[in-house]
């Protein structure tokens, strides 16, 4: 996020695109709410009918998979009535000829043609949105994120708040909400294949040394395998051996057959987990993890907030903390890596991330400091971007729509989207291990709407089979005004309806993001 | 901004204009108690405890809604205030309706936390029902297996069916522990550098060791026999405590860091004074009543008449001697009918028991009479010995004379008295007597201090109930040397309470002030509790102990009592009807009617359920007959999604008829019973009261999704039983969802990976961390020299710690030497 979740209550309007909030985020869905209800507007993009498109001064149901057309279509109505902050666009930015010449084919018409939204909508939405003067905040989620068009959608999001001026204010920004408690971590700490921690590219020498010297080893500076994309490179025989560290790919991929497949081929896999999970039942060897609540450590949470997490019991058993055990294999391999305590390990990110250099564990002892924070004395940074951007001008990347990779058509007529349910997480490997969670959210159900049940003749509850090119799942039907006709939304938590069976591999050509949100299915009783 | 100034208890305060007094109180840190202030609401029916005085007005005013002004005079406890308040919660009180502490808690003389352990067991959780156990009682095997249950004769349960197998419970957790080796890790405190002397490894001694150890003192017991444990050792048989278990249990015991001196006779081997010179601090008596009350009559000294307690001492020592075919037992208590079994197990074909009264009148628990009977034991009464006389062939002559009744004494009671002419003649081959046990037959001797030790008329030590010091500075008395022979559970509690005496003298500090005894009640009696209470309850009978029968039993000394299998355990404790109020530690009514001094007793309290319990909501139990309507789960909910009205008011001004709803926008998320000021509301997995038990707070990050939350997770033991937050803290500020402050089961849920595992024969089989750490290095160094570092990928974790994930990518990059690291950021 640019910005601090207690800025909500400064927002002026509240744009939310791909995100259910109440069920993904509840603690920041409950401020969002508490902003709508003391005057925020709130414009709602959303194919599904969620609470918070129902409450929504304006709700945008737009047909899944088409964002980027949106998005430019309400650039193009904000320049055409010169609704553009251009004083912000002028000090600030660069390369909004680009954006004008993009986005100009995205007039309302041919805009509502593709999103399914009705024009009007597209005009109010636009000049709520970019009203002079006023704070106007995006959130997102993984509904815009999920697409093979992922990273096309959030540059679009970052042109409407630039070409607005709606970035470095309180009570504007753009926030992606993040999925898991330390997403934001694990990219801040260089858990990726394509740089080092603190977001630098495997190309910068300067760093590099830095990073050589203290580790004593040469680093390979080869662009590495993203990991939606290592089954492909298995199958090859590219890739023998892998490291799953807390991972359930046998559940969580796209296309989850292919990655079994995959697996199955592997010389040799260990996993590394809490849980013996669907992947771990496939592994060579398996190592037994602490949980948050057995070990010290920080998690990073989407407000950029470096926050304390903190032994409260023993881990059972032999399990060990997964640093412990990093650094155990370490040694083996013949690596040294000692370290006495998570705080050890701390001390090392914040003598080389720039943006924890002044966060220690005495300073978050009480409340957690928000990166960047260059030094000792430096408070943090409740709010990014004010005054100038990172790279110095904001770059406006304008994007053309592609659609979905995989539109429906007469063999899969319907179209699959996932999400989440408020009381459950993830696969459920945590939360279905309490009763009064699943009470509320004992199983799966496909949500499918009034029209489409009649034209299928499906009832509340009946047994449906979903098939698409990769797999098929049972499950049970819920018919609700939620679903937009011709659209088929079904929770990812249960492994009874294992929906990534069906989900789509196609991967974003930039982050490798797959397509989550949108696949091609048919729908049958059984 | 403002500010004014004002004087709250004479302190000067500079505060922000236009706060209330209660306000400004709070952030100077001056307490005002209030029982319905939330969120800057009150309930609308205020509860009017927060009345202060200031300078100048007639009456008190709600400091909850009077904005303090600048030159204020503000007193916030005054006698006239202090009875206000207490008026005030008397009139709360008389409608509150429920149990503070359950009846089966107040019963046990140890006070065990018994809803507790059993609550555990109905969850799994049977390391954690032990750990509470040892809270009080470091003896539950030996206890588990002879106690006489007082805690069960109190049980609710008994108003339905039956009352719950408590006992058999807490025997339960404890074989479990041994059978499984748990370790219950119980910390100890920091070394104090004090030295305590026990005299006695008996039940008491090394209880009192045992809590000492626990407070950090070096204690070292002296034990005159060659093995620990008194009566439990040497008196009670092993048929009832088998010795590898007794064995297991002082062992648990002496772990604590506890040195012991075997075969060492008090007054022998060493006196009180050797002990003072060797510089201990203090010295407990712990000598329990080994020594038999003598029978006296003619014939009592023959060689074949024996006495209970050293017959039972020769047979747990294994000397085998020839008793003979038949046998009679003088006496009706419990070593009576332990003698007439071991006797029965030691080679004697039929074991009379003598005694002058019916057998409902035996002084011996009547279970155990069963156990004797069942086991063909034979009852010989309202009959008592006259004289003993040996025939030619060494058997015995015992002569009887018939008893009746007497008429009342001046106390009502009907003594026995003899049939005149009534004689007739019992022949044996042996006679036991058991006319019970003393802690001594003389005074004590050996040096200058045994002798100023003073006795109780009954020859008893006499140690004072206040201090349980004896008439000898720095020497300390506890158990059945004090309070004559009693059960095992009352030596632990004595011991117990000395050791916390012990403590306080030798460190010089106070003792920490006993509990209140306060408790609000469904009824004292099983007559003053209403059946309604019990509507919707189901007779379900109690689980039969498993047992071999008795003709079996009596070939051997292998225990009797089998102990409940784990299903049954769970089966017994679902059976447990949680009298006790689960908000014990978190109510704020109790400890303001405490701090008033309101005696509900004259004051009254509720005395009938005017609702049902509602648990239809997943994750609340709703009990209205404690809510005092503070309207605090209302006003404290973020979501408006509940709502509590009065439909009437009763006399005093109390709101009558309530009703609580939870609205179809209510998102479970339990902020509403943290901020319950009684149980009326609480958390349905949340079945452990915390009574007396510590409960550490560790402050973390919720581990769902990314916004952050800050929880404090709530430990008690080695278990987390409630995640709540912190109102004040960024950035949730006190909301969580119903994830974070439900669903924390999963950490300690049993199907977590516990050790590492390798695949043999295409099976994970567990393994040592040495072998499965040298197998993944070796299969990645053979890739890697194969195949390249490129061949190896890994995938990170977005749920462990930062410092997790930096490892995991220095590892990747650092020791195989690939950027193929990624994680689900994506997914």
């Amino acid at each position: 996020m640019t910005n601090s979740i207690s800025d909500i209550g400064q927002a002026d309007v509240i744009f939310m695109i791909g995100s259910n909030a109440d069920t993904g985020h509840p603690t920041i869905g409950l401020r969002l709410h508490q902003a709508v209800a003391r005057g925020a507007k709130l414009i709602v993009v959303d194919p599904r009918g969620t609470d918070f498109a129902n409450q929504a001064d304006l709700w945008l149901r737009i047909k899944p998979g088409t964002d980027v057309a949106l998005l430019n279509g309400l650039c193009h109505i904000i320049l055409e009535e010169s609704l553009w902050d251009k004083e912000f666009v002028k000090e600030r930015t660069e390369n909004v000829e680009e954006l004008e010449s993009v986005t100009r084919k995205y007039t309302p018409s041919y805009v509502s043609e593709i999103t399914g939204i009705p024009e009007n909508q597209l005009f109010e939405a636009a000049r709520l949105y970019a009203g002079a003067g006023k704070k106007s905040a995006i959130y997102y989620g993984m509904g815009l994120a999920h697409h093979a068009s992922g990273t096309d959608n959030v540059k679009s999001i970052a042109n409407l708040a630039m070409l607005c001026g709606k970035l470095g204010v309180a009570g504007g920004g753009v926030n992606p909400l993040r999925g898991q408690n330390n997403v934001q971590g694990a990219c801040d700490m260089g858990a990726l294949f394509n740089t080092l921690p603190g977001y630098v590219g495997l190309t910068n020498d300067e760093f590099f040394a830095k990073y050589e010297k203290l580790w004593k080893v040469r680093l390979p500076r080869r662009l590495g395998k993203p990991a939606t994309e290592v089954w492909d490179d298995i199958l090859d025989g590219n890739i023998r051996g892998l490291y799953v560290f807390g991972e359930d790919p046998v559940l969580a991929d796209p296309n989850a057959g292919h990655a079994i497949k995959a697996i199955e081929k592997l010389d040799f896999m260990v996993v590394q987990d809490i849980f013996l999970t669907d992947t771990a039942k496939m592994a060579d060897v398996v190592l037994p993890a602490a949980c948050y609540a057995e070990k010290d450590g920080t998690f990073t949470c989407t407000e950029r907030r470096v926050q304390r997490v903190r032994k409260a019991v023993d881990p059972p058993g032999e399990a060990r903390p997964d640093w412990k055990i990093i650094c155990d294999l370490s040694q083996k391999m013949g690596y040294n890596m000692k370290y006495d305590s998570p705080r050890e390990i701390f001390e090392e990110i914040s003598s080389l991330l720039p943006q924890y250099s002044g966060i220690s564990y005495e300073r978050i002892e009480k409340e957690g400091i928000q990166w960047p924070c260059p030094d000792e004395e430096h408070p943090g940074t409740p709010v990014l971007h004010i005054g100038s951007f990172t790279r110095g001008r904001g770059l406006f990347i304008p994007e053309d729509y592609t659609g979905p990779s995989e539109p429906p058509d007469e063999e899969y007529p319907m179209i699959l989207t996932t999400g989440r349910e408020m009381a459950q997480y993830n696969f459920g490997s945590m939360t279905r291990k309490t009763p009064g969670i699943e009470e509320i959210s004992p199983e799966a159900f496909a949500e499918i709407c009034q029209e489409d049940a009649d034209k299928l003749g499906i009832e509340e509850k009946s047994w449906l089979q979903i098939t698409s090119r990769r797999g098929k799942i049972k499950i049970r039907t819920t018919i609700t005004e939620r679903s937009q006709e011709g659209t088929v939304f079904i929770p990812y938590h249960f492994a009874e309806a294992p929906v990534n069976l069906l989900t789509i591999n196609s991967l974003d050509r930039l982050s490798r993001s797959p397509e989550y949100k949108v696949c091609a299915i048919k729908v049958e009783l059984v | 901004m403002s500010t004014i100034t004002l004087k709250i208890n004479g302190l000067e305060i500079v505060a922000e204009e236009s706060l209330t007094i209660l306000e400004v109180a709070r952030r100077a840190d001056i307490f005002i108690p209030t029982l319905c202030r939330i969120n800057g609401k009150n309930s609308e029916e205020p509860c009017e405890i927060c009345l202060v005085e200031i300078e100048g007005m007639a009456d008190p005013v709600r400091s909850c809604v009077a904005l303090a002004r600048d030159g204020m005079v503000v007193v916030t406890d005054s006698a006239n205030l202090k009875n206000l308040r207490q008026e005030k919660l008397a009139r709360i009180s008389s409608h509150h309706f429920g149990d503070c502490k359950a009846p089966c808690n107040l019963t046990c003389p140890g006070q065990i936390n018994v809803q507790g352990y059993i609550a555990h067991v109905s969850k799994g959780q049977y390391e954690e029902a032990l750990r509470l156990v040892y809270e009080r009682n470091p003896f539950p095997f030996s206890v588990g297996r002879v106690c006489p249950r007082f805690c069960e004769t109190r049980c609710r349960r008994i108003l339905v069916d039956e009352p719950v197998s408590i006992n058999h419970l807490k025997r339960f957790v404890a074989d479990w522990t041994m059978t499984n080796h748990i370790d219950l890790k119980i910390p100890r405190a920091k070394i104090t550098g004090k030295r305590v002397a026990v005299i006695g490894g008996g039940p008491a001694g090394l209880t009192s060791a045992y809590y000492l150890a626990r407070k950090g003192h070096d204690v070292t017991v002296m034990e005159s026999m060659p093995k620990l444990g008194g009566m439990l050792q040497y008196g009670i048989p092993e048929y009832k405590i088998p010795r590898n278990v007794l064995d297991f249990e002082t062992n648990m015991i002496l772990r604590m860091g506890i040195s012991v001196r075997l075969s060492q006779k008090w007054g022998t081997d060493f006196t009180l004074q050797d002990l003072k010179d060797q510089g201990y601090n203090a010295i407990l008596l712990a000598i329990g009543t080994s020594a038999d009350k003598k029978l006296e009559i003619p014939g009592a000294t023959l060689p074949s008449v024996l006495h209970a307690a050293q017959f039972l001492k020769d047979v747990a020592c294994r000397i085998k001697k020839d008793y003979g075919r038949r046998a009679a037992v003088i006496g009706g208590n419990n070593i009576a009918m332990e003698t007439s079994r071991t006797l029965l197990r030691s080679g004697v074909d039929e074991v009379t028991i003598i005694y002058p009264r019916a057998q409902e009148e035996m002084p011996a628990n009547q279970r155990v009479i069963k156990e004797a009977e069942k086991e063909g034991v034979q009852f010989l009464l309202m009959a008592s010995p006259v004289s003993i006389t040996e025939n030619e062939d060494k058997s015995l002559n015992v002569e009887l004379i018939r008893m009746r009744l007497g008429e009342p004494n001046a106390r009502g009671t009907r003594l026995p008295e003899a049939i005149p002419g009534s004689s007739n003649i019992l022949e044996v081959d042996t006679v036991v007597s058991s006319l019970g046990l003393i802690v001594s037959e003389e005074s004590f001797s050996g040096g200058e201090l045994e002798e100023k030790l003073l006795l109780s008329p009954k020859n008893t030590i006499k140690a004072s109930p206040r201090d349980s010091l004896t008439s000898v500075s720095g020497v300390f008395a506890a158990g059945d040397a004090v309070n004559g022979p009693r059960t095992v559970i009352q030596a632990v509690v004595s011991a117990r309470r000395a050791a916390e005496n012990i403590h306080a003298f030798v460190m010089d500090e106070d003792k920490s002030p006993a509990e209140s005894r306060f408790n609000f009640t469904r009824g004292k009696s099983f007559d003053d509790v209403r059946l309604s209470n019990f509507d919707g309850i189901n007779i379900k009978l109690r689980e039969k102990m498993p047992g071999r029968p008795p003709e079996i039993a009596i070939q051997d000394f292998d225990e009797v009592n089998l102990g409940y299998t784990e299903k049954q355990a769970i089966r017994e404790a679902e059976r447990c009807l949680s009298c006790g109020c689960t908000a014990f530690d978190r109510c704020n009514l109790k400890p303001l009617d405490i701090d008033y001094g309101v005696n509900i007793l004259k004051t009254g309290m509720g005395t009938k359920p005017m609702y049902q319990k509602d648990d239809s909501h997943p994750n609340i139990v709703v009990d209205l007959n404690k809510c005092i309507f503070c309207q605090r789960c209302m006003n404290s909910c973020e979501y408006d999604a509940i709502e509590i009205s009065s439909g009437a008011m009763g006399e005093n001004g109390i709101p009558l008829d309530l009703k609580l709803t939870f609205k179809d926008n209510c998102v479970s998320c339990g902020k509403c019973v943290d901020n319950c000021s009684t149980g009326a509301l609480n958390k349905k997995d949340f079945l452990v009261p915390v009574v007396s038990e510590s409960v550490r707070k560790v402050r973390s990050t919720c581990p769902y999704c990314g916004a952050g939350c800050q929880i404090i997770l709530n430990v008690k033991g080695g278990t987390i039983i409630e995640v709540t937050a912190d109102p004040e803290q960024a950035p949730n500020y006190g909301a969580l969802c119903i994830k974070g402050r439900f669903g924390f089961n999963f950490i300690q849920h049993k199907d977590r990976l516990t050790k590492p595992l390798i695949r043999r024969n295409n099976q994970l089989v567990e393994t040592t961390w040495d072998e499965a750490l040298e197998v993944v290095a070796k299969n990645f160094f053979d890739l890697k020299a194969m195949y390249g570092p490129i061949s190896i990928a890994g995938f990170s974790c977005a749920r462990a710690t930062n410092e997790e994930n930096f490892l995991m990518q220095k590892f990747m990059r650092a020791a195989i030497g690939t950027n193929n690291i990624d994680h689900c950021a994506r997914l």
